[in-house]
């Protein structure tokens, strides 16, 4: 096939946020239904990558190369076994945050859809960039349409809200700018040509030093992102304030930036400056697990709730990452997918039970469950699946993480089995608070049950949830050779700690240790 | 080569001048375009003349005016930065009672200051440029003659403008005295050094540097608004262009540094705590100039010049923007009166975000590239503690470009601000900025092959 498919999927969004501009103020119905179709459309180009995706190599596969602004800075896209899941995260959930705020987001429609379009672009745009430049530009120009999307449509403290994220995000990924200079020039100086392809950027042993620099200078954008934990303090407050598309989005895919980040260019480019900072990071990861879940046990609202257990999860997920084995990171990598489909449907269900009550205050509801059954079914569903029940998605990915980071160190793992414990309780604990217990709806009516659009929401990312934890192997097969050829570059460097050796066959991950019984 | 021709540019921008002062002398009808658009006449002639001479490297006067690279990409910004400048005030100078004639021959006279401060390599040939841009800015400056703050600020202008001046001759007379030569090129006698700390003092209060900055917001808020978008780009991009070439003697390098961060974090936090969006541009061009400044220390010359060009456009849109939102004899610049523009004007209002974004540095815009590029050239330069305090100062300045945004899409307002309706000229050089700031984001290969192919020639 010589269609440009990455491409398509890149900048169609962009396409129809364009086409939007030139909309009638007042035809929000149109510009609703065309923002949801484009995004429907750039879901069905991304299944089209994700069936003609091979992943024998674990090379980038469906690549695109064109000159751009010369001097080593290329138009340069493709997806691989890493790349691939999250580009289709991305354009899978679009849609759906689309879908949930077309009663939520009763003004400025126009605007509302195009930022989502031009956010959608710029997620797909990081995970699709192979070139470091262009990565940077897509990672920062998804900041734009995320201001505004929390800014104009967001909730009382959403300026506060709003800036407090850009300007954590904007300082560490400032840095990784002079990152990026510094290893543009460096290159020039070891090879004398000019690159910043990020396969020849890994090729190239730089110096401890400068590794060791430079691994703190991505390390501290992608930290941001994640986020990890002293870094955290943004996402609570984006997250409460957020409308609720713009909190799906945040939680299910811009917080995977960050851990994609280390994946694609904090280990592989520095391997043995990411070895020396494996142990501290995981320390810090392992406190994230912890404070995540802790904060996350006493808080009144839902969406900081959800946030904190956000901040837990991802603490697992870069836990993993830091294992620097072959389980874990396929598992951090799943687990990443999970997190999205379960918090980004969490997320959901807070702002279906929001639109009806407009509070998002635990103590305000009670007995839910008996006016909304169906509902509640959904929502069960969905926080088993965040809190690792087998037979459903996030226990894969756990247990696969579990197992990586076992081999790795046995105590961070053992502390990092808090966050099941930690995750039941405080989930567990909000679904009875929510559900169960005496009816509070003081005005009758208004907890009515879901209506369709509003299952249409929820039933695509519910199937999902339980096909990926019956059928692992369908998206961990087209990752193993991605994941073991990212595992031998960041081998390949002497390492600071004995880990297990990666068992760079593909193979005999197609039974995962993880695969439920069938 | 000595060419009569290398005067060319010179010759069209000053002629012009003249034509257009005596135009309006004569004129009768006191709201007529015609001065206008003679002058865009003439800089369409000296743009035609600079294009001409591109890379053939003429010189008259004995040498003493030479069109290099630098020159002649500098001089082509000059003279788009005069056009664009001379259109943002052709409906702008009737509505605020300025006399359009002397505005555009003034302008054009400060154009040929600042073409004269660019090509030459001769300290006296600099001073006449520079004493000819700085007259022509304070008279540009008090042009709004019922406007106290106007008044106020071409006086302090002048005032200031003139201590720069004398500190100018008397380093240069430490210069001559010391080596007997008037060439910027020559090696120094301690005594010579001093002379040429003196003369960069000069220079660093012409482009508005830190410490002596103070001038600069009083100014370009006082200041007709066409006119501060002229003050915060031309005689900026002239200084720098001097200091490009006297850079060399490395000594001047950790001066250098240090008055680049002084200056891009005193732009920066200034800016953060005003309430009018002219005084805040005002202080974000303080501190741009901080950071064409560390081009300079790189000594490249070719991100220095992708810099302005991004710069003009974006700053040039953004005081376009603010020109078109008047009322009747007031302008609108606090930031309330901002407030809600998203909802009432949003293609104004979404211009104004595209150029504060990119004045903020956000890709795909002109102002990232342009910033990766300066920054780019310093890191080559092994300057890297600078390109660190750099960024961080431009962490600062996003959070007050982000905050105009805020007042124009997430608050609501009912202000009487009035916007300018029946002006294609000034709507068109926002919409060709507009169309810069995007296109040099996105897709600068133009302008990128033509600055590379420029300076690839020896310089």
């Amino acid at each position: 096939m010589n269609a440009p498919l990455v491409s398509l999927v890149t900048f169609l969004p962009l396409t129809g946020a364009v086409l939007l501009i030139f909309f009638r103020s007042g035809s929000d119905r149109a510009v609703r239904a065309t923002a949801l179709a484009v995004s429907l459309l750039t879901f069905a180009l991304s299944l089209a990558l994700f069936f003609g995706f091979d992943g024998g190599t674990g090379l980038p596969e469906f690549t695109e190369r064109a000159s751009w602004l010369g001097r080593g800075i290329d138009y340069h896209v493709g997806v691989d076994g890493i790349s691939l899941f999250l580009v289709l995260l991305a354009t899978f959930l679009t849609p759906l945050a689309l879908l949930s705020s077309w009663r939520a987001v009763d003004h400025r429609v126009r605007e509302f859809s195009f930022f989502m379009l031009l956010l959608e672009t710029g997620m797909i745009g990081v995970f699709v960039s192979l070139n470091l430049f262009l990565f940077y530009v897509f990672w920062e120009a998804m900041l734009v349409p995320m201001y505004f999307l929390i800014g104009i449509w967001g909730g009382r403290r959403r300026i506060y809200a709003t800036m407090k994220f850009v300007l954590f995000t904007m300082f560490g990924s400032l840095l990784m700018l002079v990152g990026i200079l510094v290893l543009h020039a460096a290159y020039h100086a070891a090879t004398g040509a000019y690159s910043l392809t990020i396969a020849d950027l890994a090729a190239v042993p730089f110096s401890p030093t400068l590794q060791t620099w430079l691994f703190l200078a991505f390390g501290l954008a992608f930290a941001v992102k994640i986020p990890l934990f002293p870094l955290h303090t943004w996402l609570p407050d984006a997250h409460v304030e957020a409308p609720t598309a713009g909190s799906v989005l945040l939680a299910a895919v811009l917080l995977k930036m960050g851990a994609y980040g280390f994946l694609r260019l904090g280990l592989p480019l520095f391997p043995q400056a990411a070895a020396t900072f494996a142990p501290a990071l995981s320390i810090l990861a392992v406190i994230g697990i912890i404070y995540g879940g802790l904060m996350a046990l006493v808080q009144k609202d839902m969406k900081s709730l959800v946030a904190y257990s956000s901040v837990s999860h991802m603490g697992l997920v870069m836990l993993a990452v830091f294992s620097l084995n072959f389980e874990a990171t396929e598992g951090a990598l799943y687990q990443m997918l999970n997190h999205g489909l379960s918090t980004g449907a969490l997320f959901l269900c807070v702002g279906i039970l929001y639109e009806r009550t407009h509070t998002r205050l635990i103590a305000d509801y009670g007995g839910a469950a008996a006016r909304m059954p169906v509902f509640a079914g959904f929502f069960l569903v969905t926080m088993l699946s965040s809190a690792g029940l087998p037979g459903l998605n996030g226990f894969v990915g756990e247990i696969l993480c579990f197992f990586g980071i076992f081999a790795a160190d046995k105590t961070l793992a053992i502390l990092s089995v808090a966050t099941v414990v930690l995750s039941a309780a405080y989930l567990l604990g909000l679904y009875r608070r929510v559900m169960y217990g005496p009816l509070k709806d003081p005005n009758d009516g208004r907890l009515r049950d879901i209506d369709g659009r509003e299952l249409a929401c929820l039933i695509p990312i519910i199937v999902l949830i339980v096909t990926m934890g019956l059928f692992p192997g369908t998206v961990l097969r087209k990752m193993d050779a991605a994941v073991g050829r990212y595992i031998g570059t960041v081998k390949s460097a002497p390492p600071a700690a004995p880990a297990r050796a990666a068992p760079g066959n593909p193979d005999r991950v197609g039974q995962a240790p993880g695969v439920p019984e069938r | 080569m000595e060419s009569t021709m290398a005067a060319a540019p010179l010759v069209a921008v000053v002629a012009g001048a003249l034509a257009v002062l005596f135009l309006e002398a004569f004129l009768k009808r006191k709201e007529s375009e015609l001065p206008a658009w003679a002058a865009v006449a003439a800089l369409a002639a000296a743009g035609f003349f600079t294009v001409r001479s591109w890379n053939r490297g003429l010189a008259c006067f004995g040498g003493r005016l030479s069109l290099d690279p630098l020159a002649l990409v500098l001089m082509s910004l000059f003279v788009l930065a005069g056009m664009a400048v001379v259109l943002m005030g052709l409906k702008y100078a009737v509505r605020r009672d300025m006399n359009l004639g002397q505005f555009c021959g003034l302008l054009l006279l400060a154009v040929a200051g600042a073409m004269i401060m660019v090509s030459t390599a001769n300290w006296l040939i600099v001073f006449l440029g520079l004493e000819v841009l700085s007259v022509a800015s304070y008279a540009l400056t008090g042009l709004k003659r019922n406007d106290a703050a106007s008044s106020e600020a071409a006086a302090k202008y002048f005032l200031l403008g003139s201590f720069a001046g004398a500190s100018f001759v008397f380093g240069l007379a430490f210069v001559y005295g010391t080596s007997g030569s008037l060439d910027l090129s020559s090696g120094l006698s301690p005594a010579g050094t001093v002379g040429l700390g003196l003369i960069l003092i000069a220079l660093f209060f012409k482009i508005a540097l830190a410490p002596f900055h103070m001038w600069a917001p009083d100014v370009y808020e006082g200041a007709p608004t066409p006119v501060t978008a002229f003050l915060t780009v031309v005689p900026k991009a002239a200084g720098l262009a001097v200091l490009i070439r006297v850079v060399s003697p490395a000594v001047f390098v950790p001066v250098l540094s240090v008055v680049a961060v002084l200056t891009m974090f005193a732009g920066n936090l200034a800016a953060l705590r005003q309430t009018s969006l002219k005084r805040m541009l005002a202080y974000s061009s303080v501190a741009h100039s901080g950071y064409l400044l560390v081009a300079v220390i790189a000594r490249d010359a070719e991100s220095f010049a992708f810099y302005l060009v991004a710069y003009l456009f974006m700053n040039a849109g953004a005081f376009g923007v603010l020109a078109a939102v008047t009322g009747k004899g007031i302008e609108y610049t606090a930031l309330d009166d901002f407030a809600g523009l998203g909802r009432r004007n949003p293609w104004l209002a979404a211009g104004l975000a595209i150029f504060l974004l990119s004045l903020a540095g956000f890709p795909p815009m002109a102002g990232f590239l342009a910033k990766f590029y300066v920054f780019g050239a310093a890191v080559r330069e092994g300057h890297i503690v600078l390109v660190v305090a750099a960024v961080l100062a431009s962490l600062v300045s996003v959070a007050y470009y982000l905050k105009v945004i805020v007042f124009m899409y997430m608050r609501e307002g009912d202000t009487d601000i009035v916007v300018e309706r029946e002006n294609p000229a000034l709507y068109m050089v926002i919409f060709l900025c507009l169309f810069g700031t995007l296109q040099l984001g996105v897709w600068p290969g133009n302008l990128l092959t033509l600055i590379r192919l420029a300076f690839s020639v020896a310089f």
